[in-house]
């Protein structure tokens, strides 16, 4: 298997195509609405940049510093419980509300990391995850506070006013837009924290916790940096969560597989790097969207609604989109343990090797 | 008093078939150092294997150990040879999640066979129970807590007494000392992945008269399974047989005490309570 460090890999320079290509890519995503305006498509965006903001933000605490935590669930529910209770109960505009869900969460991320980061490897992923149970049964519990498994619902998100514009959240539209800028600002503050000298401190505890330490690097202090700048970009995701999808309840935003499913978008796309969690979130989320509602591909016009494929999926595996998150995980553990970005790098670096010798033998031949 | 010592027993019948998660879990990471978080989902589909005899075949679950342990059995060595076994030398994190994938599509076959509704596998003594001294007793746990107490007792004379049982002591004690000594690690690791599945299997059996069955079951059950084996220090059997009651007679008096709604919660804040004083556990010697 191949053991070299992570380190070694990481970009460190400013890569002028890269700014480019990804300015590029908001671009067209940002004038993508005005010619594409059917409701799924829009939905699957958003369902998307909400994917590519969960992974980025595990991404700081599980790989950079290499804490792998399977509790994120904790920060996502607060986020959105948070959001939701002041929107429901206060009366308070949720892009208010959602700044005190990420105070909230940073919060209680600090109180979680200095009980958890004393623990290491298997052991903190078994705290982490004891930690979102905790906080899922105590929602469930504690009724008079949080209604327990009744949850919340939206009954309406008001008139959002900036200047003279008014934005109403009854389409699909403004979500994409909100979610779009999320996700971009979280793949920003990511360049910035891979870049910064924070990142390599994150990177120094990751590949080795005591020759940081020896280094002078506090350990238990920056892993309680990278978990607090998780925390708030996870709450700020669960907050819209709960706004977007309308309904929330302890199980569906506190529960395991949603902790799981942070992991995974990073793992499927390559933990550590800023790609990865786009790429993983492209691979899992039209995935699952498609298996959950097939329907939606008759209203692209990609099938037709008595097709064979849409009857198949309807029947049989539209309860099921989380199988098709165990296969992924297997295949990729078993066979492309950094993720579809390291498959891609390996097979480009081979490419390139052969073009390279082939350039090299050529010239040699005629001479 | 009376209510106290009730909550007590009914742990106790409780704890044994805890145990018996645990045991299985232990031995499994005993041997491979990989720490199986398909557990509780193993135990699920034990639970089904019970059921399915039950409905079709009539056979009771007490008695259908003897089907459902097998099967477990080769399930799990088949999960060992296929995937296990690949990822033995990688990252802790990488065979955490694989075991995570495992399970995630052990319950979502499960979901897509049996549909998501619970099942309930109604005997005739599914709410029987008889009185001791003022005690009430419920018949199913207790017969459960009996097989488990004979399953465990075996458990230990085999792994004591035996060659075979010894040899499977040597591989988790130090695999590259047992491979030296002509034992064949890569079939004690099939092995103690077979016994670890059909202990839960096992337990799944015994617990399905007085349990709902359905597809998600598991988690709780993984969960619990890792904090009984934490908490009697990873790798050891005894530990985990002694966390397992611990944690059934926690949960029966936080129930009684505190409220039925909180009892898996105790049971988690005594875990973080566990891993930031004593990780090593109440029996382990090193710590990880």
């Amino acid at each position: 298997m191949d053991r070299r460090p992570l380190l070694s890999r990481a970009p460190r320079g400013f890569s002028v195509l890269g700014l480019v290509l990804f300015v590029a890519a908001i671009a067209a995503l940002a004038v993508f609405p005005s010619f594409v305006k059917k409701p799924y498509v829009l939905h699957m965006g958003v369902v998307l940049f909400l994917a590519v903001i969960q992974g980025q933000a595990w991404n700081v605490v599980g790989g950079y510093a290499g804490q792998y935590s399977v509790g994120h669930a904790a920060f996502f529910g607060i986020g959105a419980y948070v959001t939701m209770m002041l929107l429901e109960v206060n009366k308070i505009a949720p892009w208010v509300g959602i700044w005190a869900a990420i105070a909230a969460a940073v919060l209680v991320s600090l109180v979680i990391g200095s009980i958890t980061f004393r623990l290491r490897g298997p052991y903190f992923v078994l705290a982490s995850i004891s930690v979102a149970e905790i906080i899922r049964l105590a929602t469930l519990h504690f009724k008079e506070f949080t209604r327990g498994a009744e949850g919340f619902l939206v009954s309406e998100i008001p008139t959002l006013k900036i200047g003279a514009t008014e934005i109403e959240f009854f389409t699909k539209r403004p979500f994409y837009f909100a979610a779009l800028g999320l996700a971009v600002l979280t793949i920003i503050a990511n360049w910035i924290v891979q870049h910064s000298k924070l990142g390599y401190y994150f990177q120094a505890i990751r590949e080795d916790q005591d020759a940081a330490h020896s280094l002078g690097i506090n350990p238990a202090f920056y892993k309680n940096v990278a978990l607090a700048i998780s925390a708030a970009f996870t709450a700020a995701a669960g907050g819209f969560y709960a706004m977007f999808v309308k309904f929330i309840d302890p199980n569906t935003v506190f529960g395991l597989d949603i902790s799981v499913q942070f992991v995974l978008i990073c793992i499927i796309g390559g933990i550590g790097t800023i790609l990865g969690p786009v790429i993983g979130a492209m691979v899992l989320v039209p995935l699952s969207e498609i298996l959950r509602n097939p329907k939606g591909l008759v209203q692209l016009g990609i099938v037709s609604s008595d097709s064979g494929f849409v009857r198949f999926v309807e029947a049989n595996l539209s309860n099921a989109h989380m199988l098709v998150y165990g296969i992924l995980v297997v295949v990729v553990i078993l066979f492309a343990p950094e993720g579809v970005l390291g498959v891609i790098r390996r097979l480009a670096s081979r490419v390139r090797r052969r073009a390279s010798s082939r350039g090299r033998t050529e010239p040699a031949a005629t001479a | 008093m009376t209510v106290f010592l009730q909550s007590v027993i009914s742990g106790i019948l409780v704890g044994g078939i805890y145990a018996l998660i645990g045991i299985g879990l232990t031995i499994i990471f005993g041997v491979m150092r990989v720490i199986n978080f398909a557990h509780g989902d193993l135990l699920m589909l034990g639970m089904y294997t019970t059921w399915l005899v039950f409905s079709r075949l009539g056979i009771d679950p007490f008695v259908s150990v003897v089907i459902t342990g097998p099967v477990l059995f080769l399930w799990g060595a088949f999960l060992q040879k296929t995937f296990i076994n690949r990822v033995l030398n990688a990252l802790p994190q990488n065979q955490i999640l694989l075991t995570i994938g495992l399970g995630l599509i052990m319950s979502n076959s499960i979901m897509l066979m049996f549909t998501s509704d619970y099942r309930i596998l109604t005997t005739t003594y599914s709410s029987s129970s008889f009185s001791l001294g003022g005690i009430s007793i419920s018949e199913p746990l207790l017969v459960g807590f009996l097989i488990t107490a004979a399953i465990t007792g075996a458990l230990y004379w085999f792994l004591l007494r035996t060659d075979t049982g010894q040899a499977i002591r040597a591989t988790a004690q130090d695999r590259d000392a047992a491979q030296l000594m002509g034992i064949n690690v890569q079939a004690m690791s099939v092995l103690a992945f077979g016994i670890g599945s059909a202990l839960a299997g096992v337990a799944g059996a015994l617990i399905s008269p007085t349990y709902y069955i359905f597809p998600q079951v598991g988690s709780t059950f993984t969960l619990k399974a890792f904090v009984i084996v934490v908490l009697g220090g990873m790798g050891s059997v005894i530990g985990a047989t002694l966390g397992g009651l611990i944690i059934g007679v926690t949960e029966s008096l936080s129930a009684v005490y505190i409220a039925s709604g909180l009892k898996e919660l105790v049971v988690f804040v005594l875990f973080l309570g566990l891993l930031l004083f004593k990780p090593s556990g109440l029996l382990g010697k090193t710590r990880a």
